[in-house]
């Protein structure tokens, strides 16, 4: 069998459909389930994230919004300080008394306490001219004199503001002697009545109590936190702001400070931004991503789950299927290797569906059976041509035979012997009779043995004393069929190779009889012999150098076995100057193709 | 046989689907068991709790905010003194006897604290020595400023502040210390070529007022110092103490180490040219940072430098250094 040039396709790979369609189902519900989970999971993802940032955005624009009032409420505190007649006097006016003065100190540090005893966040409070009057506090602390206040950056941004208040980023208030405390400074301009020039300004140094409740009171999840950062993004209040000053941890400031949007991811954590207006700080509230996706992990779970039960169940259905689709086809495929190896009468396949495969399996049926009627026609008209060939054959008679019996006959009759004459005319026209009479193929092996002594007749009359012939067959095989011309040949070799050069008489014995299941006809001569080399190649055709008849011994032996199978026909043993012995084997019951003669 | 292999393939895909799952099923569990964080017990032992000194005031206030993000258990074990050597030792063997995780110690001696030190790393606590190290080898790690560049540091502003003539005291602070060593070491070559004019180095024993009569016996015994070098806290505000007392302010420049308001203030008044800082507040937080991670498997390094900055009156105001001057801390 020749092996076919295998082209490998992409599913070429594997051994049958059922797994091709398999794995490719299985592989595709893997991706379609991988996409799935992926959108799902993400689209899960973005609406947690969603939500956190509405969440966030919520609280940190309240919370903007309450500094915004702190802020506002402050402003007003030192709107009342700032314009109240005792302190434009106290700073200004050059033409009091000292009385008067102090007695302006005394309701300014009154006013003053009341402030701060009202409020636990303000450190400081004061006003500062430029003149360098100024009151702080309860009038005990002092300025530090390493410091001039008029250089520090709230006291020039009040001056400088178009409204005349400023809020500073986080500092440490150098300004107080001996105290050097981190504080937000809310200053205003304070005005000269005099020449209506800001000329001083009013401030309060804000610890970060407020700001820190106002930060801390909202939650944003367990981890999340609020923090506040001025215009040029520098810390005013973080919840760690000590780690933050200390560089133990950062934020992403710089980012924060360029997003335009109101929120950005950094993947750990999302950012939420509010900036506000009147302040100038931007809130920032930042929710920690990992804590927020916590919830998300039994929903990805979940998820995940269900997709791995659909895909076993998916591969379970899938491999049913590819099983139930392709088992016709395995069944074609069984059934075309059944045909392969010539077994037509298993090969039909049941017909299960109306589809391609079914219809397929129909012409498979349809062809089979074709194949399978041709065949035996081919064999048939194979056997019936031979036995036709032989047939022709055997319908011969040597015709030399027919000559030299025919002059025998002549010289007979020229020397008068009229009964030989008669003898020998008789049994040459039985013989030509029987071999042309009938068309049968087979004769009983009486008439067979008949037309052996019809010619043994001819030719003991032929050869006188050169041959002397017996013949004992028993009865019980004479009904026996045999086919025709299957035993003249072997005794016209008998006498034309083993007794025709022997010197003196030759001795022809045939004898018949039954053993088992099978019949016996030795054809014995005492002839020459044959050396084993000639007897090798008895049944060869191409070794008829002899002109005996033409049907020949290998044409019986041919015919015997066509007709009775192997096992039968011819068998000779023989030995050089001894003799030979030819046996002929037939079936006792022999009447196998009895109806095909008749045709 | 095409039968068995298809077979074959779908019992490996059967296969890979059930690894699929326990791989699932086992990465949830983990993740989960990764949320329930084990909280680790930890110790201090610094060289003093003093109240009225700013450095070991910031550095346990640096380690308890870290036990607080990092969700540990914080002890912290300190005598009054600084000199006091058995009292530290004994501290270590009680803090030993109720088995922490991780040991932060910051120790009193060079040397005579290491057996102790030994007994702790053989009980299999963690030992993590910050500030000052000892003379073996012994702990996983050490968070501290480097003494030695430091000192060095601040020994080229000096000599930048003197000449040939200028004599030099150095008041150091517990002799056998190692940060006094180092410091010593590295004072004496930023000084480089005036390094031979120190004249004298005395030892306070980590007290003011030990510091103050000091330095007055020393301006006794030297008339014309006009340098000196304080190596911690105690030692360079009693000098200072001392020449602002004297009324030689200005006259006897004194730089030192660390930093606290009265440090501040007298350098705004001018005794103090310039001071070292370190940051003892990164360095009680980043020793606590080192416990957990150390307790967490991670690789962590063996020293770790906390960082230190030169701090004068120029620079001073700048918001960078008055973050590092003045804890934020405890003013909320």
């Amino acid at each position: 069998m020749k092996k076919e040039r295998e082209t490998r396709t992409l599913f070429g790979r594997f051994k049958s459909i059922q797994s091709t369609m398999m794995v490719s189902f299985s592989a595709l519900m893997v991706i379609a389930v991988l996409i799935f989970l992926f959108i799902a999971l993400n689209y899960t993802k973005n609406s947690i994230y969603e939500n956190s940032i509405n969440y966030t955005s919520q609280i940190i624009k309240q919370v903007n919004y309450d500094i915004d009032s702190y802020v506002k409420y402050l402003e007003n505190i030192s709107f009342i300080v700032s314009t109240s007649s005792d302190v434009s006097n106290y700073l200004y006016n050059e033409g009091q008394t000292d009385m008067e003065r102090e007695e302006e100190k005394e309701r300014i540090l009154s006013q003053f306490k009341t402030i701060m005893d009202s409020r636990s966040d303000i450190y400081n409070i004061a006003v500062v001219a430029n003149n360098g009057r100024s009151i702080l506090n309860d009038g005990e602390d002092e300025f530090t004199e390493y410091i001039n206040v008029r250089d520090q950056d709230w006291y020039k941004a009040a001056l400088e503001a178009k409204d005349g208040t400023a809020i500073s980023s986080s500092h440490v208030q150098n300004a107080i002697k001996s105290s050097y405390k981190w504080v937000i400074t809310l200053s205003k301009a304070l005005i000269n009545y005099n020449n209506a020039q800001n000329e001083g300004v009013f401030f309060v140094d804000l610890n970060y109590t407020s700001i820190s409740e106002l930060c801390n009171n909202n939650n944003i999840g367990n981890k999340g936190y609020i923090f506040i950062l001025d215009e040029d993004g520098n810390i005013i209040y973080h919840p760690k702001q000590q780690l933050m000053y200390g560089g133990l941890i950062t934020e992403n400031v710089d980012d924060i400070m360029a997003c335009k949007e109101n929120y950005f991811n950094t993947g750990d954590k999302i950012y939420t931004i509010s900036k506000s207006d009147k302040t100038g700080w931007t809130v920032v509230g930042a929710a920690n991503t990992s804590e927020l996706l916590k919830n998300n992990k039994q929903a990805q779970m979940m998820y995940l789950l269900v997709a791995a039960v659909l895909l076993l169940g998916v591969i379970l259905i899938s491999s049913i299927i590819a099983r139930e689709i392709t088992r016709p086809i395995r069944q074609l495929r069984d059934s075309m290797s059944m045909v392969e190896e010539g077994q037509f009468d298993k090969a039909n396949v049941a017909v299960t569906a109306k589809n391609e495969i079914g219809s397929l399996s129909k012409s498979f049926n349809v062809m089979t059976e074709r194949i399978h009627t041709l065949m035996e026609q081919n064999v048939y008209e194979q056997k019936q041509k031979r036995k036709n060939e032989m047939k022709a054959l055997q319908a011969q008679i040597n015709p030399h035979f027919l000559y030299n019996t025919l002059d025998s006959i002549i010289w007979m009759s020229e020397a008068g012997q009229n009964e030989e004459v008669v003898l020998m005319t008789s049994a040459l026209a039985k013989l030509l009779r029987q071999s042309i009479s009938n068309d049968r193929e087979q004769v009983t092996v009486a008439e067979e043995i008949e037309y052996v002594r019809s010619y043994l007749t001819i030719q003991k009359m032929r050869y006188k004393d050169k041959l002397e012939y017996s013949i004992e067959v028993s009865p019980e095989i004479n009904h026996i069929m045999i086919i025709k011309f299957a035993l003249q040949p072997l005794v016209e070799n008998a006498i034309y190779h083993g007794l025709k050069y022997k010197e003196t008489k030759g001795n022809l014995n045939i004898r018949g009889y039954e053993r088992g299941d099978k019949a016996y006809i030795t054809i014995a001569d005492d002839g020459v012999g044959m050396d084993e080399d000639v007897l090798e190649h008895i049944f060869d055709e191409t070794m008829k150098e002899h002109k005996s008849n033409g049907v020949g011994v290998p044409n019986v032996q041919k015919r015997l076995q066509l007709y009775y199978g192997p096992e039968y026909g011819i068998s000779y043993i023989s030995r050089k100057g001894v003799g030979t012995v030819a046996t002929v084997t037939v079936p006792l019951n022999s009447r196998v193709d009895d109806e095909e003669t008749d045709k | 046989m095409k039968r068995q292999t298809s077979k074959k393939v779908l019992t490996g895909i059967f296969l890979f689907c059930i690894f699929a799952s326990i791989l699932v099923v086992a990465y949830s569990m983990f993740i989960s068991r990764d949320q329930e964080k084990q909280i680790y017990n930890i110790i201090m032992v610094p060289k003093t709790i003093d109240d009225t000194n700013d450095f070991w005031t910031s550095l346990i206030a640096g380690a308890e905010l870290g036990a607080e993000e990092f969700n540990t258990n914080l002890e912290v074990l300190g005598g009054k003194s600084e000199v006091d050597i058995a009292g530290q030792i004994e501290r270590i063997e009680e803090a030993i006897k109720k088995k922490p995780d991780v040991m932060l110690v910051a120790p009193c001696s060079y040397s005579e604290t290491t057996e102790a030190l030994q007994k702790v790393v053989d009980n299999g606590i963690k030992l993590i020595l910050i500030d000052s190290v000892i003379d073996k080898d012994i702990a996983q790690s050490v968070v501290a400023t480097d003494n030695y560049l430091a000192g060095k540091q601040l020994g080229e502003f000096a000599r930048g502040l003197i000449d040939e003539n200028t004599q030099i005291g150095i008041v150091a602070h517990v002799k056998g210390a190692s940060t006094a060593i180092e410091r010593e070491n590295g004072l004496r070559d930023g000084l480089g070529k005036y390094e031979p004019q120190v004249k004298d180095v005395v030892f306070c024993g980590s007290s003011y007022d030990k510091a103050y009569s000091l330095t007055l016996e020393m301006l006794e015994d030297y008339p014309d110092l006009g340098m000196i070098l304080g190596t911690n806290e105690y030692s360079a505000v009693g000098a200072a103490r001392a020449i602002k007392d004297l009324g030689l302010t200005g006259k006897v420049k004194v730089v030192g180490f660390d930093n606290s308001v009265e440090e501040i203030q007298l350098m705004e008044e001018g005794v103090f040219q310039g001071i070292i800082i370190q940051k003892p507040f990164n360095m009680g937080y980043l020793g606590i940072e080192q416990a957990v991670d150390l307790m967490n498997g991670k690789n962590i390094e063996k020293n770790l430098d906390s960082g230190c900055k030169l701090i004068n009156r120029n620079n001073m105001y700048e918001e960078e250094n008055q973050r590092l001057l003045y804890p934020f801390t405890g003013q909320q």
